[in-house]
């Protein structure tokens, strides 16, 4: 019985429950959004070590920090659907993936883009951080080739669940062994070099805004993106049908 | 109509490890190129960038951990994919007896065929690159550590994606980054040992990696192939 | 939802009488595949003694059907027990009983027919090398034992796959087209194989489009 309300329960719940939300989500993300963007890059006062590059920084701890979150959310919602075969689960664990590719290039882009004005290069092997969310990326865009790869659908939501999950352990693991890898490489690393460094608490409020804005930006994606996945998978329920009449 | 006396697990797992040997034995092919294939890569190296001994020292342990790796994931492709089309998988899924230790089975006789002979050769290798003979001997234990790993990490991507018609690339794009972590510790082990440092730390994590992947690993593998056959 | 994967559902077969034991007992079996409802309240039991020969037209699910029941895929929703048990809490004993061919009959290509056979027999009933090539000879392999199966013909690997009927004690057998590439005198040996297998209380689930000439079939169709 639980089999068959987590399956066609789910969905539909979740449709109608995130309408009610959406609006909301969507205004909170857009004030927080513009207060941090208009602030954070126009107004906020250069940090003294690092002059105005220090504003691209609020942009990147933020984009950063949310694309942590992928893979555990990734690994959640793959649980989810290879024990409870909840669909609802999948359409996350689906999206999430190229969403979480996005935010991991952006995080690279933005880290580069700081890292020429901070650091005179455009890439850095010294930074774990860095190096330990380039090989982030590439296991996201591993799980969407697999994605891609598998035609089945139902197969590609288990195989790509357990890949999800195999892949958070490991990404976990890459960013300690990368961290060691890189204390044993340089040594001397001045920490003044390190993405997180300037101070002031303009700063960390335009980054603490920036970071509730991003997380925000994520859960609006991920749930319009769901909301599509929703339509499409269960086109031929007739709540849907019943939705399409009324519109 | 008995009582069925099953087999015991033990002669299972014995029976699979014995013929997968004997598949290998009989296509000799999949064993012998993943091992030509590695000997070729590292010995491109000089040619590609520098002949001198000095520099080649330098990349030595770097060189023959990544041709190792990319020689494993060549190899891994033939894990499962004959069983997979002639249904002899549905019969080891079907199987009474854990699935893990069949894996298992599986997992150890190609890393001994496969994977083994690439780690016997590599001190000569090393010769070649002239990497520094006190760390022969922790390329070779590094080595003997990390394969298996290699294997039991690519035993899941191959399950994964064993049902899939053309998936070379694909394996790679989910095993190579997967994979960093034993290379860093394995050639951080090297390296220590041509500072004349102890390896020792590294080599133990390997073998903490080593565990936790022959714990894990097999189950994993075994979820996928449920998946794959489906 | 189609009309015929309803009939299906009272197509519930022996209804006539049965002493044989309830090996088998499928529950409110319901599959759906690309949002194509294959079968649903799918009820039926297979009693010791019996074969049941499951038939429909291609792409009806009877692939699927044994497959499930295999647990070989896990996309449904029902139960199935075996002796009165759930299958899935009692993985292993099902599987001490159940031999399985499918359309992949597996049959290393590369192996011979007796190295094959020594590896299924080790999975399931270890059996001696004179007992392995009396199957053979018996399934008109005689001769071809140390060959590799690729040298064989498809019937014949079909035919190495059939010795493991003899090999086995598993109680149920679970066919998917046993039948498809084998000759007059090969579906000759086969029928008389499962009535045998039938006779001596087993029970077989057998996929076929061939008219099965065995005593005690059950039919049972799908979409």
């Amino acid at each position: 019985m639980w089999l068959w309300f987590a399956k066609l329960g789910s969905p539909k719940w979740f449709y109608e429950l995130s309408s009610k939300w959406l609006p909301w989500l969507v205004g909170a993300m857009a004030i927080l959004l513009s207060v941090g963007v208009i602030w954070g890059l126009l107004f906020l006062p250069p940090d003294y070590q690092q002059g105005y590059s220090s504003r691209i920084l609020i942009v990147h701890v933020a984009v950063a920090g949310t694309s942590l979150a992928f893979f555990p959310l990734m690994a959640v919602a793959g649980t989810i659907t290879l024990v409870w075969r909840m669909k609802l689960a999948d359409m996350v664990a689906k999206n999430a993936a190229p969403l979480g590719a996005w935010f991991s290039f952006i995080t690279l882009a933005t880290g580069s883009i700081w890292g020429s004005v901070s650091w005179g290069t455009w890439w850095e092997w010294t930074d774990s951080r860095l190096v330990s969310m380039l090989f982030q990326f590439f296991l996201l865009l591993g799980v969407i080739s697999l994605r891609s790869a598998l035609e089945d659908s139902d197969k590609a939501a288990k195989a790509c669940a357990l890949l999800s999950i195999v892949g958070c352990i490991n990404v976990v693991i890459i960013k300690y062994s990368v961290e060691w890898w890189n204390t044993l490489h340089q040594p001397s690393s001045p920490v003044s070099l390190s993405p997180d460094s300037p101070n002031g608490p303009e700063f960390w409020i335009a980054t603490g805004i920036m970071i509730l804005a991003v997380y925000l930006f994520l859960a609006v994606s991920l749930i319009l993106a769901t909301r599509n996945e929703i339509l499409v998978r269960e086109r031929q329920a007739q709540w849907v049908q019943d939705l399409v009449r009324q519109e | 109509m008995n009582p069925t006396p099953a087999t015991s697990t033990s002669a299972a797992f014995l029976a699979t490890l014995r013929r997968d040997f004997l598949i290998a034995y009989k296509r000799k092919h999949d064993v012998v190129n993943p091992f030509m294939f590695f000997v070729i890569v590292v010995s491109l190296f000089p040619v590609g960038i520098s002949p001198d001994p000095v520099k080649l020292a330098e990349i030595a342990a770097g060189v023959i951990w990544i041709a190792v790796l990319l020689a494993s994931m060549l190899s891994m492709d033939s894990l499962y994919r004959a069983d997979f089309e002639d249904g002899s998988l549905e019969q080891l899924l079907l199987s009474p007896h854990p699935l893990y230790f069949m894996v298992l089975a599986k997992n150890i006789s190609h890393w001994l065929v496969s994977g083994l002979p690439v780690v016997l050769i590599s001190p000569i290798l090393a010769y070649m690159l002239n990497l520094p003979a006190a760390a022969y001997f922790t390329l070779l234990l590094s080595l003997l550590i990390g394969t298996p790993i290699l294997s039991l990490l690519g035993s899941i991507a191959v399950a994964l994606t064993v049902g899939l018609g053309s998936r070379g690339l694909i394996l790679a794009v989910i095993t190579l980054p997967m994979s960093v972590p034993v290379l860093i510790f394995g050639t951080l082990a090297v390296q220590a040992s041509v500072n004349t440092m102890s390896p020792a730390g590294y080599l133990a994590l390997m073998l903490a990696m080593l565990a936790a992947a022959i714990s894990l690993g097999p189950l994993a593998s075994a979820a996928a192939l449920r998946i794959s056959v489906d | 939802m189609s009309a015929a994967a309803i009939e299906s559902a009272h197509n519930v077969p022996n209804a006539d009488s049965s002493d044989g034991e309830v090996l088998l007992d499928i529950r409110d079996l319901f599959c759906e595949r690309d949002d194509r409802i294959l079968f649903q309240h799918l009820n039926f039991k297979l009693r010791a003694g019996e074969v049941l020969q499951v038939h429909g037209s291609n792409g009806s699910g009877k692939t699927t059907l044994l497959r499930i029941i295999c647990g070989l895929n896990d996309s449904y929703q029902g139960a199935i027990y075996w002796q009165g048990t759930e299958v899935v809490e009692h993985l292993e004993d099902f599987y001490s009983a159940l031999l399985y061919i499918g359309h992949r009959v597996g049959v290393s290509k590369v192996l011979t027919p007796v190295e094959n056979l020594r590896w299924s027999c080790s999975l399931q009933r270890q059996r001696d090398d004179a007992a392995i090539y009396s199957a053979l000879a018996t399934v008109d392999l005689r001769g071809f034992e140390e060959s590799q199966c690729f040298t064989l013909s498809a019937g014949q690997q079909q035919r190495v796959s059939l010795a493991r009927l003899l090999l086995s004690d598993a109680r149920l057998w679970i066919l998917d087209e046993p039948f498809a590439t084998l000759d007059a005198s090969g579906v000759e040996q086969l029928e008389g194989l499962l009535s045998k297998h039938a006779n001596s209380g087993g029970a077989v689930l057998v996929t076929t489009h061939h008219q099965l000439r065995v005593p005690k079939l059950q039919r049972l169709s799908l979409g």
